[in-house]
């Protein structure tokens, strides 16, 4: 009984990670399925919008008034990667760029390297920690620290916002065909432009909104968010790039396999497990779960 | 032989000279910094041949690096291996590692693979680092000198062989039909097997042969240091090997060597701290990447062609310019 209690505690939070990894990795997704790139600076997007949300809390808004901090450091991540992808990513759309994908991946591992080494520079390599945002809770057999609760409810209500967005609203329904067809969307008369500039800051915003909620459990630091990064690529390979519904399954899939193999194997090694279900899956199904299959022109 | 061909070997017998003598020239400090851009110019410029010229945009090289040199300490430190003989060993397993890495990917698209190799060196970092016991983890391993001794003047002399060779043998093998099979493979992977390149051998072999280099490289390093760490596999070190081959030149066989010289010996010149010095390489790449995506090279080039176009040397036939491949 004792044990039985102990594995549904770790299943509960092996899906509690799991909701928050899959924020982060439905942002990273999104970017891909309109502008076929991978952002690699993600993990800087997030780390911005951690340092927003401390200043935020602790300065103007005050400690308890975090859910307030959010949505603000969202909005302002997602301003900063519009302005971003207009400087810099329009030019693989328009002109003559040849291999698109070197220099997306290029450009934004630089950005990468540019805000992480700049964050050093500015607040130096001090780690800072927002308080608590809840109380502890009882989730069934699982105490769940307080903020993490947050992150959860947090992550979960931004993932139904996002998928009703999607699917409901006029913008969803370009952004979807933008997926579909770049070309066919552009002969119905959508500025392909201005698509690609919500996606990606939408897709940022999403990645400053985990690093937001995680802010107390992974603190606020200059590489925080070096593992949700990880963790996010990890689940759209496994998901299948492009794949919204593929990302949250891999991510709860891999909030469960790390915590069963903490318990099963070894904890030492929690942080590989993802890796090995990546390997696994891409030498089964290369495309990921919920991928499409490339299609040879 | 012409006089163009005796010209051209004396210049290089003029370089040749002056890179044997600089120890001679500069104090040990500057040595050391030279070792590094040497050992930073062998990393550089296998990950051309791998990702320029095979469009295998591999984000493990890093990790290989420090797979030759954790291989070759830890047969050191805990097999009392000869040293030598463990360097030996240490680009075995990075090629062999190389290769599996690459018939892993084979199958996958340009983004995938990036993903899958960036995956891989990830984990290589975390394993290293959880395997305290043999790796002693983050603390780092110390291991012993090469000939005993840590004097950067006979490690300059050390890696500018190895840096010769990699370039001379990345050179030769561009100039081969292995380079016209491994740059057909990245234009286009279907019309190079159309025409009859086996394009998964070939594939593999250029993850072998470049992991194989850096796994080289990274086994001397590692004992010309004498200390191994994890922070080796961070991805700042492979940014730091993107950074170099832009700044230099993307699929241009000088461009890494520029490069590589130029972001290391800047940064020492510079005597800025790690960050700002990152913070600003970052944004020369991006700013080459809009702008000037041929680097720095490239630019040279076209300052050099402007200049030849204000002197009487116009009239030089097209036979003299030697055209880089790309």
């Amino acid at each position: 009984m004792d044990n039985l209690n102990l594995i549904a505690q770790y299943v509960l939070s092996g899906l509690v990670i799991g909701v928050i990894y899959a924020l982060m990795a439905v942002g990273i997704t999104f970017i891909y399925s309109i502008m076929k790139m991978i952002n690699w600076s993600m993990g800087e997007f997030f780390m911005i919008g951690s340092y927003l949300q401390f200043f935020l809390i602790m300065g103007l808004l005050g400690p308890g008034r975090w859910y307030l901090a959010i949505p603000l450091s969202m909005l302002a991540v997602g301003v900063l990667g519009v302005f971003l992808q207009r400087l810099l990513l329009r030019p693989m759309f328009v002109g003559t760029l040849e291999r698109r994908d070197e220099y997306a991946t290029i450009v934004t591992i630089s950005l990468s390297v540019f805000f992480r080494n700049l964050a050093v520079v500015v607040f130096g390599p001090y780690q800072f920690s927002p308080p608590d945002y809840f109380r502890p809770v009882q989730l069934g057999p699982l105490p769940l620290n307080g903020s993490r609760f947050v992150a959860f409810i947090g992550s979960a209500l931004l993932l139904a916002l996002f998928y009703l967005g999607v699917k409901r609203t006029w913008l969803g329904r370009a952004l979807q065909g933008a997926a579909q067809n770049r070309l066919g969307v552009q002969t119905a008369g959508i500025d392909l432009q201005r698509l690609d500039q919500i996606a990606f800051g939408i897709g940022v915003a999403l990645a400053a909104a985990t690093g937001a909620l995680l802010a107390p459990i992974l603190l606020v630091h200059p590489e925080n968010g070096a593992i949700a990064t990880v963790k996010g690529f990890e689940i759209i390979v496994i998901g299948g790039l492009g794949s919204i519904t593929g990302s949250i399954i891999a991510g709860l899939l891999l909030g469960l396999v790390e915590s069963l193999g903490t318990i099963v194997l070894s904890p030492a090694y929690r942080d590989v497990y993802g890796f090995a279900l990546l390997i696994a899956i891409l030498v089964l199904r290369p495309w990921g779960l919920f991928g499409e299959r490339e299609r040879v022109a | 032989m012409n006089s163009r061909n005796r010209s051209l070997g004396f210049g290089i017998s003029i370089g040749l000279a002056g890179l044997l003598l600089l120890p001679f020239a500069v104090g040990s400090y500057a040595q050391h910094v030279l070792v590094v851009s040497l050992y930073y110019v062998v990393l550089a410029s296998s990950w051309n041949l791998l990702a320029g010229y095979t469009g295998l945009f591999s984000l493990a090289h890093h990790a290989f690096a420090a797979l030759g040199g954790y291989t070759s300490g830890m047969l050191a430190v805990h097999a009392g291996v000869p040293v030598p003989l463990g360097i030996l060993a240490g680009v075995i397993l990075a090629g062999a590692a190389g290769y599996g890495l690459g018939a892993l990917t084979l199958r996958m698209r340009a983004i995938y693979l990036a993903l899958a190799t960036w995956a891989f060196a990830e984990s290589l970092r975390l394993i290293i680092a959880a395997e305290y016991k043999f790796t002693r983890g983050d603390l780092g391993l110390r291991v012993p000198h090469l000939f005993g001794t840590s004097n950067p003047r006979v490690h300059y002399y050390i890696f500018l062989a190895l840096a010769l060779l990699t370039v001379v043998a990345i050179r030769a093998l561009l100039h081969s039909k292995i380079g016209y099979r491994l740059r057909a493979i990245r234009d286009d992977e279907e019309a190079a097997a159309t025409t009859g390149i086996n394009t998964v051998r070939w594939k593999k072999f250029a993850f072998a042969v470049t992991s194989a280099m850096a796994g080289m490289a990274g086994a001397f390093y590692g004992h010309y240091i004498g200390l191994l760490s994890p922070v080796s596999i961070k991805f700042t070190e492979m940014a730091t090997i993107i950074i170099m081959v832009i700044v230099g030149g993307l699929r241009t066989i000088s461009g890494p060597i520029v490069g590589a010289v130029f972001v290391e010996v800047l940064s020492e010149v510079l005597r800025l701290s790690g960050e700002v010095r990152m913070v600003l390489f970052a944004l020369l790449v991006i700013v080459l990447m809009r702008l000037y995506p041929g680097g720095l090279m490239a630019f040279v080039r076209s300052v050099a062609r402007r200049l030849r176009r204000y002197t009487a040397l116009r009239e030089v036939p097209a036979s003299w310019q030697e055209k880089e491949i790309s």
